[in-house]
């Protein structure tokens, strides 16, 4: 266990009160679009209303004769510099402005610069485009058959097929799925959805002319490896680039690509030597920035006759848009999604997924999610609720007979993964003990009597997060450690910066208590700094739940470094050697003489005033974390829904979550991040779709269709914890973000599948909504 | 998108004189909110434009309208009309098929299926709100094919080609869609 500082110090286990929020709640955030510099222009794209047409012409005289417009930037123009293309985080490419064709409804086809935001907006009503109609690939059922349209001309591999991938022993699965005794098999649809964060992406790019130096201001989750594409992509010099990533309002994956307005305000800037702005609108943020998941989940379970489970086979198809842009580590095209074996033991596992281009968004990026493990743990969560009917067996009963046993940690899985440490069961057994499991049992058997609907939803999900050890992660060849540089000034407070970069997680906040914790100065006393490329150190930034696996255990190493240097001069100050001291959180002292001691405040004044002999000046540290694993959180979630059979709305009654993620630095976050997750999990599970219509137009792209949870929708949720540290990680915290939003959808859909199983139904493909659900129940000739 | 529209209406006037109006696009469109036939390419072939408003979203429409087959014995007739948005905001195409019957009391009854493909902005509004309008229109089209049938006794009704006609009056036409929608019906059914 970690020992708990004073509530003065506020190390690890306090709830303090986020820091960052003093600003926010005062309205005193900094946002980009707060962002305003002297001489500051505005940029609008225009968009294609076809989701797959030939460019035939673009005519912007009209939209150059508005008063205040300076430029008009088609594809063209950008050809001509070698900038038409931009490279994609997934080894692919993507059209900055479109040239030739568009390939999906609202790309960016050309880019109107104005004195002010109307005149640019007006104007890019005015630009002409020509397009001829071509035919729409929006089923990537269809996508690899003869007869499709072949949509990405540019490549030479003449076909919609971007990538298999395969792991696992397809042939030792086979053979045990022949011989196996029960078999259950659910087709499971991960709807595309959509981050939605409350601030659209956007930058203000701003290059001088005078120093040569561009700083881009933006909406990025990643500053330094968006630097370093910048200099890549535009051959800029990466000392005269400085990305600034200020406040931002929520990113949940949306803000690690780079899109195509960041290209063009960066261009026009360059172009026209003043400072330029492009902010998204809601549609353009929900059309055309990174979507999620679009996963089409086949997975099969074979078991014996007790329920035993003996071999997993999963085939998915991914539908990628007409470009991958998935933000995911090189050596993994799907991502993490081979962690689908979940929290269960196997013979033998094998898992293909297979992307495809169809003529929608890019994308397919981790929404608060460890890089395709929601779409996993929805999947083997899904599954086993299906075998638990075809074995006629309760589900959590199911559960407990195949979790992998806690004395098997750190577990091998069959897929790969080498699991930290779990105790699936001891979650379970709290979750179902809170929720009062038997006792739903006995009232849904007494409700069916009666025929009304009511159902009970288990989901005992596993992730992997904390991206992650060098030698299997990069993005783009950089690999994915992360980092952390603290200083402390003479006065004994402290300034300290990371490669990472919060967008409402709370990081000014635990980073400051992790230094609390390891050095002992008050966490009041410790100010955060992220996002800016020139000061803070290189790293990946936030995302995938990497922050506290990575930077978070470099600030602990940092730290101790610190506390290193920090002996020495405490030893010359008591003039005692070194081994003959003792550390307690903020002072060392002579071991058996307590009163002999040193604050962490007087050996870092002594740090810049008396130096002791043969020792640098200063004290500061920075460290690179290369985790030695991923980190493992898990947890199990238990829904109740009561089903209206008149309208097929569904209600959630009650949602215990138990989320185990190690050792917590500040509780109050942890609940605030699950209750977060939750709700935007009961989004995905009963509200929210991207959907496409047969000719390509979007039917999710504005909140007037995509619709958001408001306190109404919302449930009381209960929450609780375990606790089963990282062995691996500095203070064996492992990362829990997106625990809630990796974890739900599976209790939410279960719950309702349960409500129904007696009918027949064994699967539901979400967005549940009332249409769906009251459908279901005409088909099953059920009335009120 | 793609919308199917079947509507049924009754006009008190004689087969032939409906059938005479019908079965000529320029009188047609001088029925429909919004629309204008601008050119005549040839014998079944006409140029023309609608402009469709929708809350905030503009469409103005620019294509041309087809008559597919005409069958003057049974009194049906097929018609094609696809259409671009002039600033490149979308395209629209309708394949609608009419069919008179004579009535005991000396009416017509019309019969029309319609088929409506909507591509791009005015798309995204989703097919509730998109046959919503589409209802409407409907229902405005009904109102005037009447009332110029009645008025229009031989007379090449409506404004001669190209002349100037006054775009559907459509500020409240979000409006009514969304009150279509939330009463499960219709303001045509009204």
């Amino acid at each position: 266990m970690i020992h708990k500082t004073s509530p003065e110090i506020g190390g690890m286990g306090h709830s303090i009160k986020r820091k960052e929020d003093l600003r926010f709640i005062q309205g005193k955030g900094n946002y980009v679009d707060d962002v305003h510099l002297p001489g500051m222009v505005y940029g609008q794209l225009v968009r294609s209303p076809y989701a797959h047409a030939r460019l035939k012409s673009i005519n912007t005289e009209k939209a150059k004769a508005v008063p205040g417009v300076l430029a008009v930037i088609t594809g063209e123009d950008l050809a001509k510099a070698n900038l038409a293309w931009m490279p994609t985080l997934s080894y692919d490419k993507q059209m900055v402005l479109a040239t030739g064709k568009v390939l999906f409804q609202s790309q960016e086809v050309a880019f109107v610069v104005a004195e002010d935001r109307y005149a640019a907006a007006d104007a890019a009503e005015l630009v002409e485009v020509e397009y001829e109609e071509l035919p729409v690939l929006v089923d990537p059922h269809k996508a690899l058959d003869a007869d499709a349209p072949l949509l990405r001309e540019d490549r030479e591999q003449k076909n919609n097929h971007i990538f298999h991938w395969e792991v696992g022993d397809r042939q030792a699965t086979e053979q045990v799925f022949q011989k196996a005794d029960v078999k259950a098999s659910v087709k499971a649809f991960f709807p595309r959805c959509h981050p939605a964060p409350l601030e659209t992406c956007g930058c203000v790019a701003d290059f001088s002319r005078a120093t040569g130096r561009l700083t881009v201001y933006m909406t990025s989750q990643a500053p330094h490896a968006h630097r370093t594409v910048f200099a890549l992509v535009g051959g800029i010099p990466e000392n005269n680039i400085r990305v600034i990533s200020p406040d931002i309002g929520g990113g949940f994956g949306n803000k690690v690509p780079v899109y195509p307005g960041y290209v063009c305000a960066i261009v026009a800037s360059l172009t026209l030597g003043v400072p330029v702005k492009w902010i998204e609108t809601r549609s353009e943020n929900l059309q055309s920035t990174g979507f999620a998941r679009d996963y089409h989940m086949t997975a099969e379970i074979a078991a014996d006759r007790d329920g035993k489970m003996q071999a997993l086979r999963v085939k998915t198809l991914a539908d990628h848009g007409a470009f991958n842009a998935a933000a995911q580590p090189t050596k993994f095209p799907a991502g993490l999604f081979s962690i689908c074996t979940g929290s269960y033991e196997y013979g033998q596992a094998f898992c293909e997924v297979d992307g495809v281009y169809t003529n929608k968004a890019p994308g397919g990026i981790a929404y608060r999610c460890s890089f395709r493990v929601t779409e996993a743990a929805y999947l083997i969560e899904r599954v086993v609720d299906v075998l638990a009917l075809e074995l006629e067996m309760d589900p959590a009963e199911l559960r407990r007979k195949n979790f992998i046993p806690t004395e098997k940690f750190p577990y091998k899985s069959s897929l790969g993964w080498t699991y930290d440490s779990g105790n699936y069961e001891a979650a379970m057994n709290l979750a179902l003990e809170k929720i009062g499991y038997e006792q739903l049992r006995k009232e849904q058997e007494e409700k069916r009597k009666k025929g009304e609907l009511m159902g009970i939803g288990i989901s005992s999900f596993t992730e992997i997060v904390g991206a992650g050890p060098a030698h299997s992660f990069d993005i783009l060849g950089i690999k994915m450690f992360d980092s952390c540089e603290i200083r402390i000034h003479p006065t004994g407070k402290a300034m300290a910066r990371m490669g990472t970069k919060s967008q409402g997680q709370g990081h000014e906040t635990t980073y400051a208590q992790i230094v609390a914790q390891e050095l002992g100065i008050p966490a009041a006393d410790v100010t955060i700094e992220e996002g800016d490329t020139d000061t803070a150190p290189y790293g990946l930034g936030t995302y995938a739940s990497r922050s506290t696996p990575t930077s978070g255990a470099a600030t602990a190493i940092a730290a101790r470094k610190i506390r290193d240097k920090a002996k020495k001069i405490a030893a010359y100050l008591l003039e005692c050697n070194e081994n003959d001291l003792e550390w307690e959180p903020g002072k060392f002292f002579v071991k058996g003489a307590p009163s002999k001691s040193k604050t962490i405040q007087e050996i870092a004044f002594a740090a810049y005033t008396n130096i002791p002999p043969g020792l640098e000046a200063g004290l500061e540290a920075v460290d690179y974390y290369d985790p030695p694993n991923l980190t493992f959180p898990f947890g199990t979630y238990v829904c109740v829904v009561d089903i209206d059979k008149g309208t097929g709305e569904v209600k959630v009654r009650r949602f215990v979550a138990v989320d185990d993620c190690g050792n917590i630095i500040n509780p109050m976050i942890v609940e605030g991040q699950i209750h977060g997750g939750l709700t935007e999990g009961l989004a995905i599970a009963f509200m929210q779709q991207i959907d496409y219509d047969e000719s390509g137009n979007i039917q999710g792209g504005s909140f007037q269709d995509y619709l958001l949870p408001t306190a109404v929708e919302t449930p009381h949720w209960e929450t609780d914890k375990t606790c089963t540290p990282s062995p691996h990680h500095p203070f064996g915290a492992k990362g829990v973000g997106e625990s809630p939003n990796v974890g739900s959808p599976a209790a939410f859909v279960n719950a309702v599948v349960d409500a129904l199983s007696h009918l027949g139904v064994k699967h539901i493909d979400m967005p549940i909504t009332p249409w769906k659900v009251w459908n279901v129940l005409q088909e099953k000739g059920v009335t009120t | 998108m793609a919308l199917k529209i079947e509507k049924t209406f009754e006009v008190p006037e004689p087969l032939e004189k409906v059938w005479a109006f019908l079965s000529d696009p320029r009188k047609v469109a001088t029925c429909v909110p919004g629309a204008q036939i601008t050119d005549q390419v040839d014998e079944k072939t006409y140029k023309g434009t609608i402009k469709v408003k929708v809350g905030p979203s503009v469409t103005d429409y620019n294509g041309e309208v087809q008559i597919v087959r005409s069958d003057t014995e049974n009194h049906e007739i097929e018609i094609l009309g696809k259409g671009q948005d002039v600033r490149g905001r979308g395209s629209a195409s309708m394949k609608m098929t009419g069919k008179l019957r004579a009535l005991d009391s000396g009416g017509t009854e019309v019969v029309s299926e319609s088929e409506i493909t909507v591509v791009g902005i005015l798309a995204q509004m989703g097919s509730r709100v998109i046959t919503e309008v589409s209802n409407i229109m409907f229902g405005e089209f009904t109102k005037n094919f009447q009332a110029r049938l009645k008025e229009a006794s031989g007379n090449p009704a409506g404004p001669a080609a190209g002349a100037e006609v006054a775009p559907i009056k459509a500020t409240s036409l979000a409006w009514r869609a969304t009150k279509g929608l939330f009463r499960g019906k219709s303001e045509s059914d009204s």
